[in-house]
């Protein structure tokens, strides 16, 4: 048996229309069209297995969203291949979609002008959800996200958070076993994405869902995934634990230490130090050159140390420096 | 596992009336303001037809059931090829995507998701309206024989219309902005179909038969059952098969449409 998601050396490219500038060279794309390729997608390849919930960033234009419309049978691929639980997504549309749910968080499946429960009953008939599922499945989700006050309002009269829940339980009434967020949580208050994301960690835990998500808010992932697939110009830029992210692309730590007295430290080999204030410094290093535990024990036995504090640097920060570029 | 599309066909037009008729006055109102409209253009010919007499020996009252042929026609098409109509904003928003996504085939999503209610009351009303008027003064013998006729000219009159919009909806996944080939080829067409085409040259005529077949939807229907001298100009063979030409152009609308998915590229977001 093979991985729950098989993706291997997935390319696409788009033709881009160029054209002169001005009214001549709107006239001359008229009748002499020129196109040039933009490859959207590069040679991607990567295993997803059943249950995983999986983060998919990368900055805008980098070919997330096409990698994820290919995923979900929206576009062809140029060349390589893609076996989604047993299908090809694009070849075996019809079959294949009931199996996932998509939530774009920018574009609502729901009837702006009915009830959100109308919009679910369109949905039962349009999945061929049997009633014993739908009442289950209803029932169990909107009692999750305490949505029984506003089922029976039009969703033009929905706060933007319960939409997007009423969004959320709708791409899941039909039992999908992989789902796909699309900046699930955009526009949402804290509070509403805290809601949101402890019921996608609890349903992933329980029900072992796949899911998979591509967001600008780091947060959102942080918080939800284990594991982080980075996208950049069209090709994996990283693939691996959040935790390994840190260890492989944030060289530099730091610890803080807050001292009894007003003092100078001697200068030690590889570690930068910064004076915070009369009695806290910041000591930079690499942890590929010192380690951290002889630092400390260095401070604490030569220093009157009152305390210490060690900081990781941030996800965030660490992503815009490889969106950035960085070598590796 | 059971079958329920016509449940899920049922749904969808619950769906739809509710959507538009969710502020009944308005809905009311909005239904009156096409129905009068469309009225105003007939009325307007109504009148210079008094002047006139007749034109290519069509007179006033055959005129009106020429014209009931267009609204009634359109009437019903625009509950089945709203989405259609709408089909390049769809796919400029990429709103499509969210049909690729449900288990549904594509045609039949845009087919019965939504419905312009407000045209179909509107045109569809003027369009009974002007048949129950005229349907008894022009001299048509309604026998089993020529109802089965209507009937079968209006399914093709509907299927001609809708190979245009179904052939328009597909050009949009290569040209992504159609509306001004939308004006040419349908709307402005449809206005030359609302007179006997034997009063324009040869050229619009050709364009009405063969390229848009307008021409069929009204014009040779109404001369099957009225045979006015005009139509010696034509082709006998022209009245028998109005049906045929809509479920041929139909097909050839659909075979395009099917090959031109191939190519969606769905919009950036």
């Amino acid at each position: 048996m093979g991985s729950l998601i098989e993706v291997r050396d997935l390319s696409k490219t788009f033709k881009v229309s160029r054209r002169g500038k001005g009214i001549p060279g709107m006239v001359a794309n008229l009748f002499v069209p020129r196109y040039e390729k933009r490859q959207a997608v590069k040679e991607v390849s990567f295993d997803i297995e059943e249950g995983e919930m999986v983060g998919f960033i990368g900055p805008n234009g980098a070919g997330k969203s096409t990698t994820i419309k290919m995923l979900s049978g929206i576009l062809y691929p140029d060349s390589g291949s893609l076996r989604v639980a047993g299908y090809v997504p694009y070849r075996q549309r019809r079959d294949y979609v009931s199996k996932i749910g998509v939530v774009f968080g920018q574009k609502s499946q729901l009837q702006w002008d009915l009830p959100v429960i109308d919009s679910f009953e369109l949905l039962k008939a349009i999945y061929r959800i049997p009633g014993e599922v739908y009442r289950r499945n209803l029932e169990r989700y909107t009692e999750m996200l305490n949505m029984g006050g506003f089922l029976n309002q039009p969703v033009r009269q929905l706060s933007l958070g319960q939409r997007m829940r009423a969004d959320i339980v709708a791409a899941l009434l039909h039992s999908p076993r992989i789902v796909f967020f699309d900046e699930p949580t955009i526009g949402v208050d804290v509070v509403g994405k805290e809601v949101i994301r402890s019921f996608l960690r609890e349903l992933n835990a329980r029900d072992r869902l796949t899911m998979i998500f591509t967001t600008h808010d780091m947060q959102d992932i942080e918080k939800t995934c284990r594991r982080l697939l980075i996208i950049d110009g069209g090709s994996k830029v990283y693939d691996g634990s959040l935790e390994g992210i840190r260890a492989k692309y944030s060289a530099v730590r730091q610890l803080e230490v807050e001292f009894a007295e007003s003092l100078t430290v001697l200068p030690m080999e590889h570690v930068t130090i910064q004076d915070l204030d009369a009695y806290k410094k910041r000591f930079l290093f690499e942890s590929a050159q010192v380690e951290i535990q002889d630092l400390m024990n260095r401070l604490l036995s030569e220093y009157p140390v009152r305390d210490l504090n060690i900081t990781e640097p941030a996800i965030e920060g660490i992503i815009r420096r490889i969106y950035g570029g960085e070598e590796v | 596992m059971r079958d329920n599309t016509l449940e899920l066909i049922g749904l969808y037009m619950r769906t739809t009336v509710r959507s538009w008729f969710q502020y009944r006055v308005d809905a009311l109102l909005r239904s009156v303001a096409v129905f009068l409209r469309e009225a105003a253009g007939v009325i307007a010919i109504y009148f210079t037809l008094l002047k006139f007499d007749n034109l290519n020996g069509w007179g006033l009252q055959e005129m009106m059931f020429l014209y009931s042929l267009l609204f009634l026609t359109y009437g019903i098409l625009i509950i089945f090829f709203t989405g259609l109509r709408d089909f390049g904003a769809m796919v400029r928003t990429g709103k499509f995507d969210r049909y690729i996504l449900r288990p549904r085939g594509l045609l039949f999503q845009m087919i019965f998701v939504n419905a312009d209610w407000f045209a179909a009351v509107g045109h569809g009303g003027l369009g009974i309206l002007l048949f129950v008027i005229t349907a008894g003064r022009v001299g048509i013998r309604w026998t089993p024989g020529t109802i089965v006729y209507y009937v079968l000219a209006v399914a093709g009159g509907v299927l001609i219309q809708g190979a245009v919009f179904l052939f328009l909806a597909t050009l949009n996944i290569f040209l992504l902005e159609t509306g001004s080939l939308k004006e040419l080829l349908y709307y402005d067409t449809r206005k030359f179909a609302g007179y006997p085409i034997s009063i324009f040259h040869k050229a619009i005529q050709c364009f009405m038969i063969y390229v848009v077949p307008m021409a069929f939807v009204n014009y040779f229907p109404a001369q099957f059952l009225l045979r006015k001298p005009d139509m010696a100009q034509f082709p006998e063979i022209f009245l028998y098969i109005p049906f045929a030409v809509g479920v041929g152009v139909y097909l050839l609308a659909y075979l395009f449409w099917r090959f031109g998915l191939r190519f969606y590229k769905s919009s950036g977001n």
